[in-house]
């Protein structure tokens, strides 16, 4: 009897550890529920002080309707909506038919002094704009803010911003001319001179494989890349001493560091706005229902997706947009027949004042 | 004098003529160019709360996995190096063989073959966003799971793949591109603690409530390269010492981390012994949660890889007499570096980053022009005092 006492006491004690276990497993298992609950009614209060706050923020607001904008301001002197006049035009040629799903994103502004001593209250729902913007200024904002209805991550990714309209066109145009003629890239060069396929790779609407190689066609390219954008990344560590051989001008180790970066962090040579403006280009040419198509299908290829909006094959959109680009030359800078002569006569002036200048005496 | 009344009196009207020009008595017209900041939006303080909670049911959430996983992984793995736990998602056989592989060429990467504590790595794949009933669980926070005294020989860790490994993991994006060695880093950094328990066994008393008090900053990563081997650390997050952000970042951390950023031995000794003093008693179960902005918080720069760093240069058996001490840790780890504490971590930080200058440092250009305006002020007073005459 006493040895069956032993015997079960010796298990007792031995299962302790885990029986102890097991009950801080239950422990923490209680308390973590306990928390789910807590949090599903606090997330319930939330959800309801949310809505209250919405409705506390935009009551006694006013709500300005133009085309499809909608916007809930509080009483102002804002130009708001001469503002929204000016800029729904703009926007509806944008989105086309797909400017008709804005009121499901109306502005929620609020108008604040724009003393910066004045206390303002603490910002839960909208955005503030200062109470005395002008016309211009406002245009701007609502221009700037309008959000893109149904606009994916996929196709955001690929832009490197968001879709809005042009603040000025034809700024826009001559800025991608000169990355055009100033990009140090041979793709963007031939590009530039008309080879279409080249002028996918650097929008990088085309076929991925190999980019690397045709972006940065030449070792000098590569070498640029490496030692300039990517010094810093690749200076420690394992790939130092590749970027050390690369700095030698060993394109071997050049295009090995470039391979080794992950998907998607290859700069392209030219800037976002060059892709802004494809997309643009897409849109002008597809007409009223291109953006639709356009969002249609996040998971399609840029490519297609730009072809379906646009209505025709994508390296039709790509020819637009070269010769729309290639039509935006800056114009060269012209001076007036006359201003050679007053920087002479200038120059002149102060030289003969110089010579003719007595000496310091003291 | 005549002569200098007409001077005196042309540069007062030409003072006057600019007056009117830039300062005119019309007033002047705002260019319009004042800056106007709006505020950035902030949750309702019943948001805030219901996000607080959320928070803290996530750690307590992946506590409960952990001691879960614990259970019933015990005496399940008859692998060398670490079982690996797929939660979340089930990978596809060939997937999971292909991480093991990875997992075994880090282990053995590390020096290590069957060791006395076991680890086992739960990697949790992306999981869709929580739903309205429960919030996403812990996905972008590393934690671990010690030896205690109720499993002396498991030490878990949680590794979060999230979006971008959990798709290389089951192989929806190319593993060509990603290479083996990332994932190998990737799977390497995640073992945490774990490869310094499976390493060197459990930390005596001391040392283990030295780490503990610091949240195992210093021994996130068992390096086998050595911190000058590896591509990355917490310093370089820090950026291009050329930019302004770079000093922005040095500057948020404690006034001894700088200093032993400056290469003075009293801030690091006061960096690394940290904590050190801290009487604690350590609970049964002791998750090490990693924060999420780690290398913001950190004592000691590039702190992850320091205890890594140390094990390889004194080499083993010194550094588990250091481990296993029950000396206070100073005084442990000034025996087992054979110099002082502050000295060593100097000369270790030295070893891969420039000290930089603390107090003003005016550019060379800059010292030389001021000097030599000095210089030419001064002669050209000594010059007018040595022509003055007296009549």
């Amino acid at each position: 009897m006493s040895r069956t006492l032993a015997l079960v006491s010796a298990l007792s004690v031995l299962t302790a550890p885990l029986q102890s276990q097991d009950s801080l497993v239950a422990r923490e298992r209680r308390r973590a529920d306990s928390l789910l609950s807590t949090w599903r009614e606090a997330q319930r209060l939330a959800d309801v002080a949310d809505s209250l706050e919405r409705v506390r923020a935009t009551a006694g607001s006013d709500t300005i309707a133009v085309g499809g904008l909608r916007i809930i301001v509080n009483p102002s002197p804002l130009p708001l909506r001469e503002a929204a006049e000016r800029a729904w035009p703009v926007i509806d040629s944008l989105y086309g038919s797909a400017a008709e799903d804005l009121p499901r994103y109306p502005y929620i502004f609020r108008a604040v002094d724009p003393d910066s001593g004045v206390r303002r209250a603490v910002l839960h729902v909208g955005v503030e704009v200062p109470w005395d913007l002008d016309l211009r200024a406002m245009s701007m904002v609502l221009l700037t803010t309008v959000t893109p209805p149904d606009f994916d991550a996929a196709l955001a990714d690929w832009l490197g911003a968001a879709l809005r309209p042009a603040l000025r066109p034809q700024d826009e145009r001559a800025a991608v001319f000169v990355q055009l003629v100033t990009a140090p890239s041979e793709a963007v060069r031939n590009c530039f001179l008309g080879d279409i396929a080249r002028c996918k790779d650097v929008l990088q609407v085309g076929d991925s494989t190999g980019l690397l190689e045709r972006l940065y066609a030449t070792p000098a390219e590569r070498e640029a890349l490496v030692t300039g954008s990517f010094g810093y990344y690749f200076a420690s560590g394992a790939t130092a001493p590749s970027l050390q051989r690369c700095r030698q001008h060993r394109d071997d180790a050049c295009s090995a560091l470039l391979q080794s970066l992950p998907p998607g962090s290859l700069p392209g040579p030219l800037a976002p706005a060059a892709r802004v403006l494809l997309v643009r280009e897409a849109l002008g040419a597809g007409g009223r229902e291109a953006y639709r198509r356009l969002v249609a299908t996040p998971s399609a290829s840029i490519g297609d997706r730009l072809s379906s909006a646009a209505g025709i094959d994508l390296d039709s959109v790509v020819v637009r947009w070269r010769n729309d680009v290639l039509a935006a030359r800056p114009r060269p800078l012209t001076l007036p027949w006359w201003a050679g002569f007053a920087a002479i006569g200038w120059t002149a002036f102060f030289g003969i004042c110089a010579l003719r200048s007595s000496r310091w005496r003291l | 004098m005549a002569s200098l009344k007409r001077w005196v009196l042309v540069g007062l009207v030409g003072c006057m003529a600019l007056a009117l020009a830039y300062v005119p008595p019309r007033g002047a017209k705002s260019s319009g160019t004042t800056l106007f900041v709006g505020q950035s939006r902030q949750g309702t303080p019943a948001r805030q709360r219901a996000q607080a909670l959320a928070e803290e049911w996530r750690n307590a959430d992946a506590a409960v996995r952990l001691l879960e996983d614990r259970q019933r992984v015990r005496g399940n793995s008859f692998r060398t190096s670490p079982a690996i736990v797929f939660r979340g998602a089930t990978p596809p056989p060939n997937d999971v063989r292909n991480v093991e592989t990875v997992m075994d060429s880090v282990w053995r990467g590390l020096g290590l073959a069957e060791t006395k504590v076991q680890v086992t790595l739960v990697i949790e794949l992306q999981r869709p966003n929580g739903s309205a009933n429960r919030p996403t669980p812990l996905q972008d926070r590393v934690a671990y799971l010690p030896p205690d005294s109720t499993h002396r020989t498991i030490c878990m860790a949680y590794l979060p793949a999230g979006p971008y490994w959990t798709l290389v993991i089951l192989g929806k994006r190319d593993a060509r591109h990603e290479g083996f060695g990332r994932l190998a880093q990737w799977l390497q950094a995640g073992l945490g603690p774990c490869a310094f328990y499976a390493a060197y066994g459990t930390p005596g008393r001391p040392v283990q409530n030295w780490l503990a008090a610091r949240n195992w900053d210093l021994g996130l990563y068992l390096g086998s390269h050595g911190i000058a081997g590896e591509r990355f650390s917490s310093l370089t997050l820090l950026g291009d010492p050329r930019f302004a952000w770079y000093w922005e970042g040095v500057y948020s951390f404690s006034p001894a981390t700088v200093a032993c950023l400056a290469g003075r031995p009293s801030g690091c000794r006061t960096a690394v012994l940290a904590g050190a003093a801290e009487e604690r008693t350590i609970p049964i179960a002791s998750i090490v949660l990693v924060e999420r902005r780690w290398w913001q918080t950190q004592r000691l720069l590039p702190g992850e890889r320091y205890l890594g760093d140390v094990a390889r240069t004194v080499g083993r058996d010194r550094f588990l007499s250091f481990w296993t001490s029950s000396l206070p840790v100073d005084t442990a780890l000034a025996a087992a570096l054979k110099r002082p504490v502050g000295e060593w971590t100097a000369d270790w930080q030295r070893g891969f980053v420039a000290p930089i200058r603390l107090g003003p440092a005016p550019p060379l250009g800059g010292v030389a022009i001021a000097l030599a305006i000095a210089v030419f002020a001064i002669g050209i007073v000594t010059a007018t005092a040595s022509r003055r005459q007296i009549r």
